[in-house]
């Protein structure tokens, strides 16, 4: 009976200490900065261990299918080579110069998905790449089928991304015969749609046009097919916003491409002479 | 010291280490704490729980009216109130317990009295200025601040012993 009584009394010591413990952590976390950043680090680093070991066993059980998935692209990119490489032939035996553009500027890294979220207005996503594989923040996140988002933060093993599928991301997109450029938002709501703005009225489009990335960006490369045109309206009677059905649905990806431009630091100085030049001028 | 009399002398020295976390501020090696040794040398009888409530209440008091970050001293002093009543027994004895004896510097002398203390302030110190650097103090400076607090920590918790393990004294005939 005594010892009955000491085991539940050291029982609720334990159970007691642990709440307690819990408590302080959370006054810390939301009272001091340094605190909160230091135990969030802790947390994303246990969580990301806990996704990766739940999509391992994920993917361990969709595997058939992924190779399928893969054997399918994998086709795709060959039929794309063969149709490069008989371009280029051509155009040397013209001796015309040709090849310029075709992505050499940038550089590839595949990567797999260990988390996404789809629930929110600010969606993330969490690459089981990191700094130590090459990646660094500001690359693009893409698939053969769109732009999935963008890296923010990198870690070692580990690379924060915006989705797309967030109110505050928005790419560089060209539609139709015209080109006409405008930035691409996700529509806020659905896994598979995005919004298409400011194109303006003397633009010609039609339903059913390929959107594709319009390259006006350091962090994805150009042509990459986005989408599908759908149904238009005018807004403020000055511009077209035109629905486009993306060709990669969100709800079923988990493997992408990490893409990031090899001239970024060219881009970025020129960007910043430009920026120092335009102060100058106003200093004057 | 009776039961109204504990309470007066813990709110003194509740009173004390609030008044050393916003007024002394001797160095940012240096972090006075006499928590330790208030959950140390609380009464032998309290059970396990009472002490972590004490320890709760103690430590959160001294966040909530000191300028420091809230919960930091929280973090630490749980920790040393979990492990009391295994310190006690390392250094004064399994016996001690059973015997429902409380801990006297004159009888248990100065020397466990200090092992006793030093156990405690090192774990209240080190979960303290790990917490308190998040990550982001390089280790000679936490070792140094370690060290420094333990030293200045360990002096003025004797005085806290003193007063909080004061026997009755008997009655003259």
């Amino acid at each position: 009976m005594l010892r009955n009584s000491k085991t539940t009394a050291r029982i609720l010591s334990v159970a007691l200490f642990i709440l307690m413990e819990v408590a302080a952590l959370m006054m810390l976390s939301r009272s001091g900065p340094l605190q909160n950043i230091w135990l969030s680090g802790a947390s994303y680093a246990v969580r990301g261990r806990i996704w990766g070991a739940s999509a391992s066993i994920g993917s361990y059980f969709s595997l058939s299918s992924q190779n399928r998935a893969l054997a399918q692209e994998n086709f795709e990119l060959h039929r794309e080579l063969t149709r490069y490489r008989n371009a280029m032939n051509a155009a040397l035996q013209d001796s015309l110069a040709a090849g310029e553009g075709l992505s050499r500027d940038f550089e590839y890294i595949p990567a797999a998905i260990r988390k996404l979220s789809r629930n929110s207005q600010h969606n993330y996503i969490i690459l089981n790449k990191g700094s130590e594989d090459g990646i660094r923040p500001q690359s693009g996140i893409i698939t053969p089928k769109g732009v999935v988002g963008i890296v923010d933060a990198v870690d070692r093993h580990y690379s924060y991304g915006i989705s797309f599928m967030n109110t505050g991301m928005s790419v560089s997109a060209r539609i139709g015969a015209s080109g006409a450029v405008g930035p691409m938002t996700w529509d806020g709501h659905s896994t598979d749609r995005a919004v298409l703005k400011e194109i303006s009225l003397q633009n010609r489009f039609a339903p059913g046009d390929t959107v594709y990335s319009s390259g006006y960006s350091s962090i994805f490369p150009a042509d990459i097919p986005l989408g599908i045109a759908g149904g238009s309206r005018i807004v403020n009677g000055a511009v077209n916003e035109i629905e486009v059905f993306l060709f990669q649905d969100f709800a079923a990806l988990r493997y992408v491409t990490v893409v990031q431009t090899l001239d970024r630091e060219e881009i970025l100085f020129l960007e910043e002479l430009e920026t120092e030049g335009k102060d100058k001028t106003e200093n004057r | 010291m009776n039961s109204p009399g504990r309470i007066f002398t813990y709110l003194i020295l509740l009173t004390v280490q609030v008044l050393l976390c916003n007024y002394l501020h001797l160095s940012q090696y240096v972090m006075v704490s006499i928590l330790p040794a208030m959950v140390l040398f609380s009464d032998v009888r309290l059970s396990g729980v009472k002490v972590l409530c004490l320890a709760f209440v103690l430590s959160f008091a001294v966040d909530f009216l000191s300028d420091g970050v809230l919960g930091l001293n929280v973090l630490a002093l749980i920790p040393v109130a979990f492990v009391r009543d295994g310190v006690i027994r390392l250094v004064f004895g399994e016996d001690h317990f059973a015997r429902g004896e409380g801990i006297s510097l004159v009888r248990q002398g100065i020397w466990k009295i200090s092992a006793a203390i030093i156990m405690v302030q090192s774990l209240f110190l080190l979960i303290y200025i790990w917490a308190d650097g998040a990550g982001t103090r390089p280790f000679w400076f936490c070792a140094l601040r370690f060290a420094a607090s333990l030293a200045a920590g360990g002096v003025l918790s004797l005085p806290v012993a003193r007063v909080l393990t004061a026997e009755k004294t008997p009655d003259r005939w």
